[in-house]
């Protein structure tokens, strides 16, 4: 217990008495060092629940193939580019192994600027990458919610590449412009490695937490606080990586990454208010943040208690274009910058093998942006982007956490 | 706790008197003399009667603590020993009549090659031995002699004779002279040591006894029960000098030694060894369970749910001094986080235990609805209330309750087991119905379905199958609905207590009872109920009463126990 630093009242736990409020306002105050109250019961205990995100992936579309939407075909990556130059056509008895290297040596010349420059890390040098395509058709349905609750679809006035999706069942008004903008990136498929970034969730590397407050209700309340929070601890899983539901999980400590906002709950589903929040994200161990602007829940909850629904809001152009494709501002585990060149590494590499360049990404995700204007140039800092997830009961605890390991991976 | 008072020298008070005051003060200590038998007579405790001598052998608790204790904690011991054999309930019995496999005696070969080689290696045998000769090629007998002397008190818990010592120092002799190595000679003898039968087995020697035949151990065979019932380990050089000394054979001198070994820290490990020998957490070794239905149970909860319930045990029984019959119904215990996924809690402490104590709503009272019993207690796809029943009769209450019949047919209960709002209790309705089922289950069942609130590996629910749970159930004329109310009546049962103070006495001398000891069994439950029901009072009465070293003459010292209880069937597979 000498851990137990605090609890937060949205922390979720027992019945008739919460856990956080037996132990910081009963038995902990009256009695520090007596044990702690424990709790049993369902996962809705004094009008409040945790829960621990076990499924999360962006929210897109159907596939290009199922949709037909990208009829100038799919993005390419720069060996595929050098492969349609004169310089980069197979020559005459040319080895398969010898044109193969070829391409790779070529792509990689055309991946930084004539005084050295890498794209990836540098994409407002690059030139325009006319083969990198968005998904611009106004027939294909998207997942997620309406965010702003306008439907600018056929609106005076709108763009065709900022118009809003129709949604699945006759949802309008689906604010998406992330699905535009990778639709037509074989990564982004239903088979693409791109969207499977819960990967790292399973291993531990990172989580999200959530917390219910002041429910009174399970099918229709108008005022509950719900809590989202990066989680401090490994998720458990059972033998068949499953997720266990009734763990416990620290909230993370940093404030960045821990977010409170209200909302209510009409028909059995959770709808809240817009709050700014922070996850994090880590790809070959480069350790990254992943903020979400004006971020709302709109899910529904099942009496079991799993959170079942989205996650949506504006990701910062500049910012997802580092935690999702070029990693520039990664950290190590020790939260030290991490090493330039496996971050130029990881972002090229992953171009390369996921079909896209980062110039062309970068690219359309600033032409598709369509959120919070910069008060001076007026153009669109952040995108639309949504997060499809499942979230099922946990106990969301605000102690500070650490790995029975810990002095083993930082080296001390 | 028991004090005795402390007479003053005779001799001092014989120089410091006159002649007639000298009348005076031989008259007192004659009075002294006769309060002293008088309280130990004035104890009640019946005549000693006496089983016979056992040879037991070691657990791999008390193998492993035992070489820690004569050499080091870190001394590996890498050996897979065999599964232990249960007899009338206990291990600590079975020890006693169980034979030895030539897989056992592999792994004890194996053990005793790792545990020579470490002792003996360059890096640690400073640690050890008397001497250090820098010349290893020539022998060195009389640091041999001291090391093997020693070290062979130790592990023999006795001294060794002066032909085993000639042996053990000229096998080491002839090894170093095939082997050009004085420490390998050390070596090959400390391994001889370790796989002899009188390492291996507490071998208990009785002194002759008196007309009635009626005797006890000899002081080292008193000195391995005593720190194998208080500590679960050897005796250390103190116990082996007090008894060298005839120390154990004076009450003085007894008690001195059990306070001071209840005083150590082994003795919680003893409380924990009966306690998980009593518990059967040697079965954990074989538990499974279906990782679909119960998803949350793992190896860490298999491990943290015997430590939770040992945990709860030394913190009431030792820390706090509590009653006995309180642990059926304390909901005061210790939770890990695997834990808290099973007992649906939260547990905010990563990597570590915390204490708790469970709400009042909680539905958690007593260790008996702890997950190490509801688990165990369990199927591996689903719960038993037979099984639980069946548990709770035969481990907290010493009741014995038949094998089923060969021929029962188990199809009925399994074809039904998910059935939509379907219930244990609807499933087991042909036990109440059909007789040749009913003579047993309505002594188990009843019981049982009441821990149906708890799934196959004791999480709490309230419906089964989509139906809720009727909870009513009852224990010998108690009724109850509520797992509390199940817990109060095993709480105020009154073989509860019983069954523990036998089954402690049992461990401690390794053997079932005789016929003669029923009324020392007896006293010892009236004691036990006098002392508040305190364990550690009891495991003391027992280690103090002269019935704890008592060797019976005629047949059964010679090994053929007297067995009253007729206990002999174990879990079996019961529906």
């Amino acid at each position: 217990m000498g851990a137990v630093r605090n609890y937060r009242k949205t922390l979720a736990i027992g019945a008739g008495v919460t856990m956080a409020a037996a132990i910081v306002v009963g038995v902990f105050a009256l009695s520090p060092s007596g044990p702690a109250t424990a709790e049993t019961g369902s996962f809705l205990r004094d009008g409040k629940a945790g829960f621990i995100v076990t499924r999360i992936a962006y929210a897109l579309g159907p596939d290009a193939s199922e949709s037909g939407a990208c009829t100038d075909g799919m993005s390419k990556d720069v060996s595929q580019i050098f492969a349609l130059t004169p310089e980069g056509q197979q020559r005459p008895g040319e080895d398969e192994g010898v044109y193969s290297k070829r391409l790779e040596d070529g792509g990689e010349r055309i991946s930084a600027s004539a005084d050295g420059k890498n794209y990836c890390m540098h994409p407002e040098l690059a030139p325009p990458d006319t083969h990198f395509r968005t998904l611009d058709s106004l027939s294909v349905r998207a997942d997620g919610i309406d965010i702003d609750g306008i439907d600018s679809r056929g609106r005076p006035g709108t763009p065709r590449h900022l118009a809003d999706f129709a949604g699945k069942n006759g949802a309008k008004g689906v604010d998406n412009q992330f699905f535009r903008a990778v639709g037509c990136s074989r990564s982004f498929q239903s088979d693409g490695q791109s969207n499977s970034f819960e990967i790292g969730m399973y291993s531990g590397s990172w989580g999200v937490v959530l917390s219910l407050d002041d429910v009174d209700d399970l099918e229709n309340d108008d005022d509950v606080e719900v809590g989202i929070y990066a989680n401090a601890d490994p998720i458990q899983l059972s033998p068949t990586r499953e997720a266990l539901e009734y763990a416990t999980y620290a909230m993370d400590q940093d404030e960045n990454f821990r977010a409170t906002t209200r909302g209510r709950i009409r028909g059995g589903v959770l709808t809240t208010d817009p709050v700014d929040i922070r996850l994090r994200s880590d790809v070959n161990a480069l350790t990254l943040e992943r903020p979400l602007r004006d971020a709302r829940i709109q899910a529904t909850l099942s009496k079991d208690g799993v959170l079942k629904g989205y996650l949506a809001g504006y990701a910062p152009v500049e910012q997802l274009y580092d935690y999702q494709f070029a990693f520039r501002n990664a950290k190590d585990v020790s939260g030290k910058p991490a090493p330039l060149g496996r971050i130029i590494h990881s972002s090229n590499g992953a171009a390369r093998v996921l079909g896209y360049t980062c110039q062309g990404v970068y690219q359309a995700l600033h032409r598709l942006a369509d959120a919070h204007p910069d008060p001076r140039t007026g153009k669109f800092t952040a995108i639309s982007t949504q997060y499809a997830f499942e979230a099922r009961p946990a106990f969301v605890v605000d102690v500070d956490t650490k790995s029975v390991n810990e002095k083993l991976v930082r080296n001390d | 706790m028991t004090r005795f008072l402390a007479l003053p020298s005779r001799t001092r008070l014989a120089e410091a008197l006159s002649s007639r005051r000298r009348q005076v003060a031989a008259a007192l200590l004659g009075l002294g003399a006769l309060a002293l038998i008088a309280l130990s007579l004035g104890s009640g405790e019946p005549d000693p009667v006496g089983g016979p001598t056992v040879l037991r052998r070691l657990t791999e608790t008390q193998y492993r603590a035992t070489i820690a204790d004569v050499f080091a904690p870190d001394i590996p011991v890498n050996a897979r020993f065999e599964k232990p054999v249960r007899y009338e309930g206990l291990v600590a019995i079975g020890t006693g009549t169980s034979g030895m496999s030539p897989f056992a005696m592999e792994q004890y070969d194996t053990a005793a090659q790792g545990i020579a080689a470490a002792v003996l290696s360059a890096k640690r045998r400073k640690d050890f031995l008397p001497c250090l000769p820098a010349n290893a090629k020539a022998f060195h007998e009389e640091c041999a002699r001291e090391f093997l002397s020693d070290v062979g008190l130790m592990l023999f818990r006795r001294p060794l004779s002066a032909t085993e010592v000639s042996r053990y120092v000229g096998l080491a002799r002839r090894t170093q002279e095939q082997l050009g190595n004085f420490y390998t000679g050390l070596e090959l003898s400390l391994y001889t040591m370790l796989v002899s039968p009188e390492f291996l087995f507490r071998i208990e020697q009785a002194k002759p006894g008196a007309d009635d035949g009626t005797g006890e151990l000899d002081a080292y065979s008193k000195a391995a029960r005593l720190s194998y019932f208080l500590t679960n380990s050897t005796p250390d050089r103190e116990l082996l000098r007090a008894a060298g000394e005839g120390e154990l054979d004076s009450r003085w001198g007894l008690s001195r030694q059990v306070d001071r070994l209840m005083a150590s820290d082994r003795f919680e490990g003893a409380v924990e060894a009966f306690f998980a020998d009593m518990l059967q957490f040697d079965r954990f070794d074989e538990l499974s369970k279906d990782p679909a239905i119960y998803p949350a149970f793992n190896s860490d909860v298999i491990a943290d749910a015997q430590e939770q319930t040992l945990r709860t045990i030394v913190n009431h029984l030792v820390t706090e001094d509590a009653d006995y019959r309180d642990l059926f119904t304390t909901r005061e215990t210790f939770l890990t986080r695997p834990l808290g996924v099973i007992y649906r809690t939260p547990v905010p402490t990563r990597g570590d235990w915390e204490h708790v104590v469970f709400a009042n709503d909680a539905n958690r009272a007593g260790i008996q609805s702890h997950v190490s019993f509801l688990a165990l207690h369990s199927h591996p796809g689903r719960s038993s209330p037979t099984l639980r029943g069946y548990a709770v009769r035969q481990v907290f209450l010493c009741q014995h309750v038949p094998d089923p019949p060969a021929n029962v047919d188990f199809s009925a209960v399994e074809e039904n087991a998910h059935q939509k709002n379907s219930t244990a209790r609807d499933r087991l309705v042909m036990h109440s119905t059909e007789p040749s089922c009913a003579g047993c289950h309505k002594v188990m069942d009843p019981l049982g379905l009441t821990m149906e609130q708890y799934d196959g590996v004791g999480t709490f629910r309230t419906r089964e199958n989509g139906a809720f749970i009727d909870t009513s159930g009852s224990l010998d004329g108690t009724d109850f609905n509520t797992t509390a109310g199940l817990a109060q009546a095993l709480r105020n049962h009154p073989e509860t207590p019983r069954c523990v103070a036998e089954r402690m006495f049992k461990a401690a001398v390794g053997r079932d009872i005789t016929w003669g000891e029923r009324a020392y069994l007896d006293w010892l439950d009236e004691q036990f109920a006098d002392d508040g029901y305190r364990v550690p009072e009891l495991m003391r009465r027992i280690a103090l009463s002269r019935n704890f070293f008592a060797v019976s003459g005629g047949d059964d010292a010679r090994g053929k126990p007297q067995v009253v209880t007729g206990r002999t069937s174990e879990p079996g597979d019961k529906s």
